[in-house]
């Protein structure tokens, strides 16, 4: 079981090395890529700033708070996309047959898929998150929640993203749904929960988890909760479940190769 | 002793009907319409260790369908299958050890990377230790002819050399059986000779059993002993090579041209596919007369030149995919 | 003009097959509304009179119109269009063909987005009301300059992008050049008129792209005056002219970089 585990890091490992030696073979666009997405998300700051002018508190939040909460979440989205590119194209994937050739490696199906490439400028979000953290203020105790809080949104956002992908082992159309529902994500995940009221909060807390991803890691690290850290990271692995069993219940319907798009 | 075994296999498609047009995708949205497709039916046959053989059939025959189900790609609706004693569809990962594929048309090699380097990144993932991943990177090396490019990144390589890495990379775990899926689609004929040469060498070599799909007669001619026809979904035709050969092979064809007219009418064991006077075609069922009675027919004196050649394989091929309603 | 107008009648007619992706597009403004309205409830939930000269429901509508303009631009398929057109080489296949290159993309990407403007502009409104419970109020002949506004907005806009893209001729990779613009229309044109910047910014932004691209139209929208429309519609032309100028400009330098290079 142990061994397994490592080879299949191994894999992963490799997978994820050779997709950055491709990108790395242009060196300007790569590195032109990581800075453009750096002063792209500092324009968020930007429209904070121009709001604090007019407000100075967004229900408990302030500037400061506001950048820990976009550097959380340009970070996990970071991380998502370096790491798990793959995940956020699945239904691609699926539906052109290319799952084959993970199927007959003896590896994880799902793990070797959404692998299998990386996204340069998920560099850029990284980076700038850690740059906002550190304009948020740096402490030993602060920096180890917010990588674990990275990497506990990072595969929530993951999870979420293969579950409704998996959807086109069902739905032909499933891409769409799932590409507007992550765009949502991202969206809302820039903005404090204070702004939302009522149902939508308690939407934000459930279904569409940002509540649990981005809000939570703001709330503990701006005022230690061991409760909301451990919903965190329960979330996390009640998703990973959620993403495995919807994945390979529809892989059983996998029929590869464009045979469900005959048209008459 | 069978490494391949499978028992009344079926597998079904429900395609989904559309018709053309925005009306017909508001249509299908609202109220679906499906066709059932069965694309496999009731199959059974056996592959002995170390055959070549050949599953061969029209497009949409149910080639691809049979040999994902035997890769664990697809599942079967009924029927088993029993690959080493594995069945494809509980044990996945223990299979995929023992089995090698090489789809023609889905590449997976990285193309930015050299071939050596992709090895080793097939090494990887059947968890092969280092250094017996580079003894029989070497090995293969060798038998495949890969020294001269074997540092060069993928992408800058010919088809046929990418074939034959995608070939070597399919083998770095030393699988027992290699499913081969069109492996000389789009080459040229010196190349295909020697991707065939190689693949045979290669079973000498390793007494890997290979099964074979292709479109190229020639491929299954150079190759394989024995030939699994399959049309429609179903087995039309599972015969040695050598009997295939000789079912159909003992008609000869006899090409003649004639000093002097001849007036020749089908007779018994003789049948005229054309006559042009002077040019004569004649097919010769060597069971009911011998080609020499058919030539004496000719007037030997009267032939300037003469051509006795065997039915193209090909033609028995898809003369059986016509015929399979009477077989 | 004629063969123009023809090259925008067949990709309409291509675009009419609608499908899910469009609808979900629409999901996506809703969204997107629906953030920046409780944005503006929770900053207007203290005071009840005007933010820099805004009240709550012109904000609403301003982002509203804004909005409008931006998705429907579909900047990123064009951008994308016009540097894959360089990067491929189709653009030299233009060179020799009776119409004249820039002429030909804006055409296609008018027909390609008009009924999708038009489908926004119903939404964005039915979207407002539900929000608001009212319309601006405007006069046939206002709404008829708001329309001419956003017309030559989006035309601009366009142009602008075609620039960005056109890069491509003389580095390998252009995208970062739009992402780097839409964000600054997103951010500095499209949530806040210009009102809401610093006094040293207005000064700047109203001699931007941002004040014919979004904030003209949109400014006139919530808040008509026929001095106004006059100012941007005016500055609308003058950014016209230069837009054209300098695409026309790039593309002359870029194709004869290519036949010398021999691509």
């Amino acid at each position: 079981m142990l061994t397994a585990v490592r080879n299949q890091c191994k894999v992963i490992f490799l997978s994820i090395k050779y997709a950055l030696m491709r990108e790395l073979l242009n060196k300007t666009t790569f590195i032109s890529n990581i800075i453009f997405m750096i002063l792209n998300n500092s324009s968020m700051i930007v429209q904070w700033i121009v709001l604090f002018s007019i407000k100075d508190n967004f229900g408990g939040y302030t500037l400061k708070h506001v950048i820990l909460l976009i550097g959380i979440s340009s970070s996990l989205y970071g991380f998502a996309h370096f790491f798990f590119e793959k995940s956020f194209k699945l239904s691609e994937t699926i539906n052109s047959g290319k799952l084959d050739a993970y199927i007959v490696q003896p590896k994880n199906i799902l793990l070797s898929t959404i692998t299998s490439d990386i996204q340069v400028s998920a560099l850029g979000d990284l980076s700038f998150g850690l740059i906002a953290y550190f304009i948020y203020g740096f402490t030993i105790r602060g920096f180890i929640l917010y990588s674990l809080f990275t990497i506990t949104g990072g595969i929530i956002l993951v999870c979420i993203s293969v579950i409704l992908h998996s959807l086109s082992f069902w739905f032909s159309n499933a891409d769409a749904g799932a590409d507007t529902f992550n765009g949502m994500m991202i969206n809302v995940s820039t903005y404090p929960d204070s702004i939302f009221k009522g149902i939508v909060k308690w939407l934000l807390f459930t279904i569409i988890p940002v509540g649990i991803a981005n809000y939570i890691p703001v709330k503990v690290m701006v005022s230690f909760n061991p409760y909301l850290l451990l919903i965190n990271v329960g979330v996390c692995l009640l998703f990973i479940l959620l993403a495995f069993t919807i994945f390979y219940r529809g892989l059983k319907r996998y029929s590869s190769t464009n045979l469900m798009v005959a048209r008459v | 002793m069978a490494v391949i075994e499978v028992k009344g296999l079926s597998k079904t498609f429900k395609v989904k009907l559309k018709d053309k047009g925005f009306k017909g995708s508001l249509k299908a949205m609202v109220k679906p319409k499906y066709k059932t497709v069965n694309a496999v039916r009731d199959i059974s046959f056996t592959v002995d260790k170390g055959e070549i053989i050949a599953f061969i059939g029209p497009n949409g025959a149910g080639k691809s369908t049979t040999i994902k189900m035997m890769t664990s790609i697809l599942f079967p609706d009924q029927g088993s299958i029993k690959i080493l004693d594995f069945d494809p569809k509980k044990d996945r990962k223990k299979l995929s050890y023992e089995i090698g594929t090489v789809f023609g048309q889905k590449e997976q090699l990285w193309t930015h990377l050299t071939p050596y380097d992709n090895f080793k990144f097939f090494g990887a993932i059947y968890d092969i230790p280092e250094k017996a991943v580079e003894k029989k990177i070497d090995e293969l090396k060798m038998l495949f002819e890969l020294d001269e490019f074997i540092n060069t990144p993928v992408r800058n390589l010919s088809l046929g050399q990418r074939i034959r890495c995608e070939i070597v990379a399919s083998l770095i775990h030393n699988p027992k059986i290699l499913f081969l899926d069109e492996p000389t689609i789009g080459l040229d004929p010196v190349v295909k000779e020697n991707i065939r040469s190689l693949i045979k060498r290669m079973n000498k070599e390793y007494k890997t059993t290979i099964f074979l799909t292709s479109h190229d007669v020639g491929d299954i001619e150079k190759l394989c002993k024995r030939v699994i026809i399959i049309n429609n979904g179903q087995i039309v035709l599972d015969d040695s090579m050598d009997n295939l050969k000789y079912h159909y092979l003992n008609k000869k064809i006899v090409e003649a041209k004639m000093k002097e007219r001849v007036n020749l009418d089908d007779e018994d064991g003789i049948t005229i596919l054309k006559d042009k006077g002077y040019n004569l075609k004649i097919e010769v069922d060597t069971t009911k007369r011998s080609v020499a009675d058919a030539i004496k027919l000719l007037n030997p004196d009267n032939i300037i030149d003469i051509n006795i050649s065997n039915i193209p394989l090909e033609d028995i091929i898809s003369s059986i995919y016509q015929n399979k309603d009477q077989l | 003009m004629k063969k123009y107008w023809f090259i925008i009648k067949t990709e309409i007619m291509s675009n009419l097959q609608y499908r899910f992706d469009v609808i979900f597009g629409f999901v996506s403004y809703f969204i997107l509304l629906f953030i920046l309205f409780n944005l503006w409830r929770y900053l207007y939930s203290d005071t009840s009179g005007l933010i820099n000269g805004y009240s709550m429901a012109q904000m609403m509508w301003y982002v509203v119109m804004t909005e409008i303009l931006w998705m429907t631009l579909g900047g990123r398929k064009f951008n994308t269009k016009i540097c894959n057109d360089v990067k491929t080489g189709n653009i030299t296949y233009n060179i020799n063909k009776p119409y004249s290159y820039i002429g030909y993309s804006l055409s296609m990407h008018l027909g390609d987005i008009l009924v999708k403007g038009v489908l926004y502009v119903l939404i964005g409104m039915l979207i407002g009301f539900i929000f608001l419970g009212h319309f601006p109020s405007l006069s046939i002949i206002e709404i008829i300059v708001v329309i001419i506004a956003s017309i030559l907005a989006t035309i601009i806009s366009i142009f602008i992008i075609m620039a960005l893209g056109l890069i491509s001729f003389f580095i390998e990779d252009a995208t970062p050049f739009y992402w780097v613009y839409s964000k600054l229309i997103l951010i500095l044109g499209t949530i806040f008129p210009i009102e809401y910047f610093p006094t040293v910014l207005q000064k700047v932004l109203n001699f931007s792209p941002i004040y014919v691209v979004s904030y003209g139209p949109a400014k006139l929208f919530v808040d008509f005056s026929w001095d106004k429309a006059i100012t941007i519609i005016g500055a609308q032309l003058i950014y016209l002219v230069i837009t054209y100028g300098i695409c026309k400009l790039i593309y002359q330098k870029g194709v004869k970089r290519i036949s010398v290079n021999g691509g």
